[in-house]
């Protein structure tokens, strides 16, 4: 259970506060409602480019890092398909500098030619040490454009080619911030060792002078339902095949959201569950095997991955896969089974909130889903569920014509 | 409206303090060391015997010994011992070290009565089945398949390997052909000489009741068995450092490691060390990252750290850079080792970097787990647990002119092998 208070400043910033005594420290967390389902085709990679512009300067403070150091904390951000997130740890008594930190990027940014031009390097780099220089690092390029059509996550966040990076220009910049880094499109967590009277005066001191913005409406269009199996074979220099199946299914706004989560649970998470049972012990076909639901507060997919075994064809092993998802559908899950793996989230879920970085983290995003209280029923929602649920949602979602599949066949010769 | 020019009163005088761990003994004599504190009904219990590369009578045979003890026991078969363990919410992990095999059990307080009959059951009596030994080394060879296509290990393995030896416990690799040398055998031996109640230490942390350590007494402290005297030959450590550039087709980046064998936490220069480390890559603020990333932009990230076994440590710095810029990434490595070694830091900076080692050092302490993984790492490496105090006296009070000579005296190019692995 995490204990917190809310309260909302004039020009529409959400403050939430969870007060924990048990730790020194205190967290901040500012999500920004802004991700790359907000850019343009055209213009990819630009959410996550900005948020590393965020480090690079404010109004009045021309090294955010030096700062957050010398008061003993540290910063980090990431950047997804729907959230920018900016979180904060330092001891709980240098909590005002944060304040300080974060009010005065929200204010305004120094707007600097050289660190964007920097930046753009970095970021050019990053995109190269994680997706293009790594093994099977570009899946998600191939998946999200395979899966989408129409939505916004048909590109990943760190851009669709390197080259939209290079283009950003400081007028992009300038325009991105102004729409959507305004306080009332963004939620401020607070969690640790502090108290609500402390954090309701330095919101106000730091944050109540900072203009609202107008927020453009979100206008995303809305992925159309699948009608037929997409497959993309792509030839590549990686060492082994690769086999990924992506399903459409419920989003986190979704109430089946928690069914679906379950399923890929049921299907290949820890060492009892399905796949990794049957595929991956027994008829050991797959030298790895993982199924998992990508999460996105827009209808997101359920992924399953792995990787067949020398001597074992991709074709077997896929078909593999595709009898046990029949198997599940044509039969069901018992009650037991569904116990166990409500019993393996309740103790996940107990465990993440031993950390107040996470809690903070977890907070924000539970408010922008609509309330942060949800954070507290997520167990209950997992609990309620029932067998019958989950069946309907794997004979819902783990069709063929529900089905993108994108194979990896190496050409790298090995040894 | 509040002055924005004006920093906020920044605090320096946190109290850092380690929670002494409570030891206690289990009937057969294996000590237990605990920290119950925190908010949340979780346990954590890990139990660590000295079995790593050091102890092996082959390659490899500690991690696979380890990550087998998961593959059924004698009793209970791997589905079942799957499906008991998943049912109760419990996780057992078998992180990897060089000096010690760990097996950890994370589970609800209220469910550890379920899962210690189990865990000692995997840890004492495993099946060690030659079919899942057979899966084991297969899915491994692959792995490591993969693994041999990225830079960036690639570069890891090369330095270790040279600065160690290839086989010396700390330097050498594993390929698909050392997985495919274990045998069954292999695995019971070690078992056999190592996992025995004279050679364990257990680990708890979390939120106890008044059941736990009764039931570790139970199901742990009972059996006593006696351990092989361990072997002490070494290989002996190889060449005079070099540069060495190895090739990966294809590659769109450039791995870059430089680094040198060291020295164990005992030392005298480790806490000063610790800090001069620091200061050249050790965070954010750091020389190679302000430099190298935030100036230049050659880079997503660049660092330097400093690892430490039971009986050795080494120091490297690691990066990952674009292809026409590995020249200029090098001369930019060394211009920042070479200005420590010429001019003593300013105040200002030192300033910062204490400060942010002792905020970090204060997350790294929040809660039980966190406080029991630096409490452990100091028990392993037999270190009284007063040196955490005297490295946080370092961290506070070294002066520029220590820091300056200890760049001198460790960071000559002479002595550091360059691995270089590209296009």
């Amino acid at each position: 259970m995490i204990e917190f208070s809310r309260f909302e400043l004039a020009n529409g910033l959400k403050v939430l506060v969870h007060e924990d005594r048990s730790t020194p420290m205190v967290a901040m967390d500012v999500l920004y409602n802004v991700g790359s389902r907000d850019e343009l085709p055209s213009k990819t990679g630009f959410a996550h480019l900005f948020e590393h512009l965020m480090f690079s300067g404010s109004t009045n403070i021309d090294d955010f890092d030096d700062i957050i150091q010398n008061a003993g904390g540290e910063s980090n951000a990431f950047t997804n398909s729907d959230i920018t997130n900016f979180y904060d740890i330092v001891p709980a008594e240098n909590m005002e500098t944060v304040f300080w930190l974060e009010s005065d990027r929200m204010l305004s940014l120094n707007f600097d030619e050289k660190a964007l031009a920097v930046q753009r390097k970095v970021v050019v780099e990053e995109f190269k040490e994680t997706c293009l220089n790594q093994p099977y690092g570009d899946v998600w390029h191939h998946l999200a454009e395979l899966a989408y059509t129409v939505h916004p996550y048909r590109w990943p966040t760190i851009g669709k080619v390197p080259k939209h990076v290079e283009d950003a220009t400081m007028d992009d910049v300038k325009d991105f911030f102004y729409k959507y880094y305004r306080p009332n499109n963004a939620i401020l967590v607070v969690a640790g060792n502090t108290t609500l009277a402390q954090v309701e005066a330095l919101s106000q001191k730091w944050f109540g002078d900072i203009p609202p913005g107008k927020i453009p409406k979100r206008q995303i269009p809305t992925e159309p339902k699948q009608l037929n199996f997409n497959q993309r074979i792509n030839e590549a220099q990686v060492p082994v095949d690769a086999l990924f199946l992506a399903f459409h299914a419920p989003g986190r706004a979704d109430e089946d959201y928690y069914a679906a989560d379950i399923l890929s649970d049921i299907l290949c998470n820890g060492p009892s569950s399905r796949l990794y049972r049957k595929l991956y012990k027994e008829q050991k076909l797959f030298t790895s095997i993982d199924a998992y639901v990508t999460g996105n507060i827009d209808p997101g997919l359920l992924i399953i991955e792995g990787k067949p075994a020398t001597g074992v064809t991709i074709e077997t092993a896929e078909a593999a896969i595709w009898q046990e998802l029949e198997a599940i559908k044509a039969e069901g899950i018992s009650e037991a089974e569904l116990q166990k793996h409500k019993n393996k989230i309740e103790s996940t879920l107990c465990f993440s909130e031993a950390n107040v970085l996470n809690k903070a983290i977890n907070l924000a995003f539970f408010e922008l889903l609509g309330d942060a209280q949800l954070i507290n029923e997520e167990v209950n929602f997992y609990q309620r569920l029932q067998p019958s649920d989950v069946d309907k949602m794997a004979r819902k979602v783990l069709t063929k014509n529900n089905c993108s599949e994108l194979r990896y066949q190496a050409t790298m010769m090995t040894r | 409206m509040p002055n924005r020019k004006i920093s906020p009163k920044i605090s320096e005088d946190y109290q850092i303090s380690l929670t002494a761990p409570q030891v206690l003994t289990l009937d057969n004599g294996i000590p237990v060391y605990e920290i119950s504190m925190g908010t949340q009904d979780v346990l954590k219990v890990e139990l660590v015997f000295f079995a790593g590369r050091p102890y092996e009578h082959k390659k490899l045979v500690g991690r696979a010994t380890t990550a087998m003890l998961k593959e059924g026991t004698q009793h209970t078969s791997a589905a079942d011992l799957a499906e008991k363990v998943d049912f109760y919410g419990g996780t057992i992990s078998t992180p990897v070290n060089l000096d010690s095999i760990n097996v950890v059990l994370y589970c609800l307080t209220k469910h550890f009565g379920s899962l210690l009959p189990l865990f000692a059951e995997m840890i004492y009596q495993p099946a060690f089945l030659e079919s899942e030994l057979r899966s084991y080394v297969k899915n491994n060879q692959q792995r490591v398949i993969v693994d041999l296509t990225k830079n960036d290990v690639v570069a890891y393995r090369k330095i270790t390997e040279f600065i160690y030896g290839k086989d010396h416990p700390y330097g050498y690799n594993s390929f698909p052909e050392t997985y495919g040398d274990l045998e069954r055998s292999d695995l019971e031996q070690h078992h056999k000489d190592y996992f025995t109640s004279d050679n364990c230490k257990i680990f708890l942390s979390g939120r106890s009741n008044r059941e736990t350590l009764p039931l570790l007494n139970q199901y742990f402290g009972q059996e006593k068995s006696k351990k092989k005297t361990p072997p002490t030959y070494f290989a002996p450590k190889v060449e005079l450092p070099q540069r060495v550039n190895l090739s990966l087709p294809n590659s769109l980046q450039t791995a870059i490691r430089v680094g040198r064998g060291l020295f164990d936490k005992k030392h005298p220069d480790f806490n000063g060390f610790y800090m001069l480390n620091m200061i050249l890559g050790g965070f954010f603020g750091s020389r190679l990252m302000t430099n190298i990333r935030e100036e230049k932009g050659y880079t997503y990230n660049i660092f330097s750290m400093v690892d430490t076994m039971s009986r050795d440590g080494y120091f490297y710095i690691g990066t990952e850079v674009g292809n026409q810029v590995v020249a200029p990434t090098i001369k930019e490595i060394y211009a920042e080792i070479e200005e420590l070694q010429r001019t003593k830091v300013s105040a200002e900076e030192l300033k910062m970097t204490r400060n942010y080692v002792l905020g970090n050092t204060l997350t790294m302490l929040d809660g039980a787990f966190n406080t029991m993984d630096l409490v452990k790492t100091l028990i392993l490496e037999d270190i009284p647990l007063q040196q955490f105090e005297a490295l946080i006296h370092t961290v506070k009070h070294i002066d520029a002119a220590t820091i300056r000579n200890l760049a001198q005296k460790y960071l000559n190019r002479e002595d550091l092998w360059e691995v270089i692995v590209g296009p």
